[in-house]
């Protein structure tokens, strides 16, 4: 079929020529008795210029001889008659067929030149607009995502993305489009293709009709991916699409062993500060479990060894004092793991609906055996609506913040909890009225090991405001710390918000 | 004393633990059986019939649940977890295998007693739902549906607020889960649990003497909520903490 297709081709191409040849006839009826013979011959040159530069070479050839046949069978005398009487008349024929031979073939060679130089054209414009999306490609998946587009507007062909997933297994990822098109891609060709190195892919992407092509996309010896071409039609590639083809590989590639590094370098950046945080965990930890490991041990073999010469009283006080401290130590080492948790970002939020007052209510409980003389105020609107957050650490974000208060707060003060609605967020209040934080910047106190006195009576290691802050951050909302204008403290944080559907519930009971 | 002593098994890997426990529950009259595995457990479980098991969640293999089941599959006998403050997904699974409470670690001695006490006590009145749930000052009468708030004036519970009330009376002192509420009250029709929350919420303010700080009405956080009926398990629940 599609050598028939040829030939039509090339068959109308020459009855083209043949029909400019008539048309040059045509237009040099009218002319001839008017014009000397010569100058029609200008018009018979032009028909092969135009010839030249529309038919290629084949056709123009066969108009420049049947224009050269025209002219002498019907305006060099005799006329109507290949005969020519005049000699001269034989070399303006000889001269008129060289020049239009050599006239086509000009053309033909400007039109190629042409038609190069809009392809080159058209293939850096594919190629820039490629480099630019790539550059804005963050990651290797979006990358992949732009790699296929441009093959399937580019070729015209689909394709796909094979990117090795976190075990080195390839993955392939063809966007926007149906499983039954990634049967097509076959994983272990494309895994042969990317374990082995160049030199092995040729013998593997020799393209078959009907079988895609499979290009290693990598940078020296560094295998990132490899991307696969489908050849709809089963034949090959053209030359020029082909080193269009290479050309996208290489930037593919490029682009993908730039995602890659930025990916390292991230990881040993996060590493970095990892290792950093465990070094001033551990310095820290170490100095603040050794104080209460020390009474333990003091208390503990105290009440071993002194059998009967301590009074009930006595050994009550210390037996208090072992679970004490054992409670701090432990309470630390839970704040410890929560920190790293939270920091490395390991555990999944549970976020669920729940009720302010409720959370509240628990965060209360958690610490009302250290209020002392302090008077907790609860001021939440009863028909406030539930916030959407993980209770478990919305607890304990507001567990922090209350213990915070009482740590630094006199006896016989007041701490409210106040909520209010804004911007469609909850904003939840932590008001104290003790000392305030003074002239320093509160929200130092975010920070980790940042604690409000310096080696003071007040125990903690500083990691409570931390775990506060990276507990509200973890559900998209803002934590301040700020002076009141009457004196004392406020930590503010907001919390996501939805608006309670009750009457669909009362409906269904 | 005549009456015949409690059993209490204690599963639990950790031997100074095993040991403490031991000493607890012996010093205050239980006889105590212990074991550190799973398989010893339910073996000691089928030999002694005890009455109230405490099991470890937190071994390393993870078969404290593996043991609720497999005993719940023959006996009513009470069970009480340890669990850590952070395994909440593991403590309502404990919940949904059949446990019956928990303490989180580190626990304090008279909390645990205390709790273990409750469980005990409502296994003995078990035969009999009561009738008749006092809150403090609160009061409600389950069967005249009479409801008196804490300071003695007649309030009006919705049908549905009663019929929670009374899921949670019916497992009195004992942690109910989410689940188990929403199955009780409302049948197959799951609702969302935002409307519990607000039915609960509902219930604190003609209950509660300060509903802010529920005494009776009580969630457990991420597993569910419990009645506390009994003012003995709130006052022991906080350990009294001397600071010096």
């Amino acid at each position: 079929l599609r050598a028939a297709r040829f030939d039509t081709g090339v068959l109308t191409r020459h009855l083209g020529g043949l029909g400019i040849s008539a048309l040059c006839t045509a237009i040099a009826f009218p002319l001839y008795p008017h014009f000397d013979p010569v100058n029609i011959v200008m018009v018979y040159l032009l028909g092969a210029t135009v010839a030249g530069l529309r038919l290629g070479r084949g056709p123009a050839a066969l108009t420049a001889i049947a224009n050269t046949a025209a002219f002498d069978f019907f305006f060099v005398p005799p006329r109507y008659s290949l005969f020519v009487a005049n000699t001269q008349y034989l070399f303006t024929l000889g001269v008129m067929l060289g020049v239009a031979f050599v006239i086509a073939n000009l053309m033909v060679n400007v039109r190629r030149q042409t038609e190069a130089a809009a392809e080159r054209e058209r293939r850096t414009a594919l190629l820039y607009a490629l480099s630019r999306e790539l550059a804005a490609a963050a990651d290797a998946v979006t990358i992949a995502d732009v790699a296929v587009r441009h093959v399937a507007s580019s070729l015209g062909e689909p394709g796909a993305v094979l990117l090795p997933n976190e075990e080195g297994k390839l993955c392939v990822h063809v966007p926007g489009s149906s499983d039954s098109d990634n049967s097509l891609v076959d994983l272990s060709a494309a895994c042969r293709v990317y374990d082995h190195n160049q030199d092995g892919v040729e013998e593997i992407t020799g393209q078959e009709p009907g079988k895609p092509l499979y290009l290693r996309l990598a940078c020296g010896e560094h295998a990132l991916g490899v991307l696969v071409v489908q050849s709809r039609n089963g034949g090959h590639l053209l030359p020029e699409q082909r080193a269009l083809l290479d050309a996208l590989t290489g930037l593919v590639a490029l682009a993908l062993e730039r995602a890659h590094l930025a990916e390292l370098a991230a990881a040993a950046r996060a590493s970095a500060e990892r290792a950093a945080l465990r070094n001033t965990l551990l310095a820290s930890i170490s100095h603040d479990l050794r104080g209460p490991l020390s009474a333990i041990a003091g208390a503990g073999s105290l009440v071993a060894q002194s059998s009967g010469s301590l009074d009930r009283h006595r050994r009550k006080t210390l037996g208090n004092l072992i679970e004490e401290k054992a409670r701090d130590m432990s309470e630390l080492l839970t704040n410890v793991l929560d920190l790293i948790r939270l920091e490395t970002g390991k555990s999944a939020l549970r976020a669920d609906w729940q009720s302010v007052e409720d959370l509240a209510g628990i965060a209360v409980r958690n610490v009302e055996h250290r209020f002392g003389g302090r008077r907790i105020i609860t001021d939440i609107p009863t028909e406030f609506p539930p916030v959407f957050v993980d209770g478990q650490l919305a607890v304990q974000l507001l567990t922090n913040l209350l213990e915070n208060a009482t740590k630094h707060t006199p006896t016989g003060t007041s701490i409210a909890i106040r909520a209010a609605v804004r911007d469609s967020r909850a904003v939840l209040r932590i008001e104290d009225d003790g000392p305030g934080f003074g002239a320093r910047d509160p929200e130092d106190l975010f920070e980790k090991f940042e604690r409000g006195q310096k080696e003071s009576h007040v125990s903690g290691v500083g990691l409570g405001l931390a775990i506060c802050r990276a507990i509200v951050h973890l559900h998209g909302g803002e934590i301040r710390a700020s002076n009141r204008d009457t004196g004392g403290a406020r930590f503010e944080f907001t919390l996501p918000l939805e608006s309670l559907e009750i009457e669909a519930v009362e409906a269904v009971s | 004393m005549t009456r015949a002593m409690h059993r209490v098994l204690v599963i639990e890997d950790d031997p100074a633990i095993r040991k403490v426990l031991s000493m607890l529950f012996e010093t205050n009259g239980f006889r105590v059986v212990t074991a550190d595995t799973c398989e010893l457990g339910v073996r000691q479980a089928q030999t002694y019939r005890p009455d109230v098991c405490i099991v470890d969640l937190g071994l390393p293999d993870g078969d404290g649940i593996h043991f609720i089941r497999k005993v719940r599959g023959w006996s009513p006998v009470a069970i009480l977890v340890l669990t850590a403050r952070v395994a909440e997904l593991q403590r309502l699974a404990a919940f949904e295998a059949g446990a019956d409470d928990y303490v989180i670690k580190p626990f304090s001695s008279p909390e645990l007693l205390a709790r273990v006490r409750a469980i005990m006590r409502r296994i003995a009145r078990s035969d009999q739902p009561a009738a008749v749930v006092r809150l403090g000052t609160a009061f409600i009468d389950l069967v005249n549906r009479v409801t008196r708030g804490p300071n003695g004036e007649e309030v009006h519970l919705t049908p549905l607020e009663h019929r929670i009330l009374e899921c949670l009376a019916r497992h009195a002192d004992s942690v109910v889960t989410h689940t188990q509420v929403l199955k009780e009250v409302w049948g197959p029709h799951q609702i969302d649990i935002r409307a519990l929350r607000v039915y609960v919420a509902s219930l604190r303010r003609k209950l509660e003497l300060d509903p802010a700080r529920p005494r009776y009405i009580v969630t457990e956080p991420g597993v569910g909520y419990r009645l506390v009926t009994d003012a003995e398990v709130e006052s022991a629940e906080r350990p009294a903490r001397t600071r010096p």
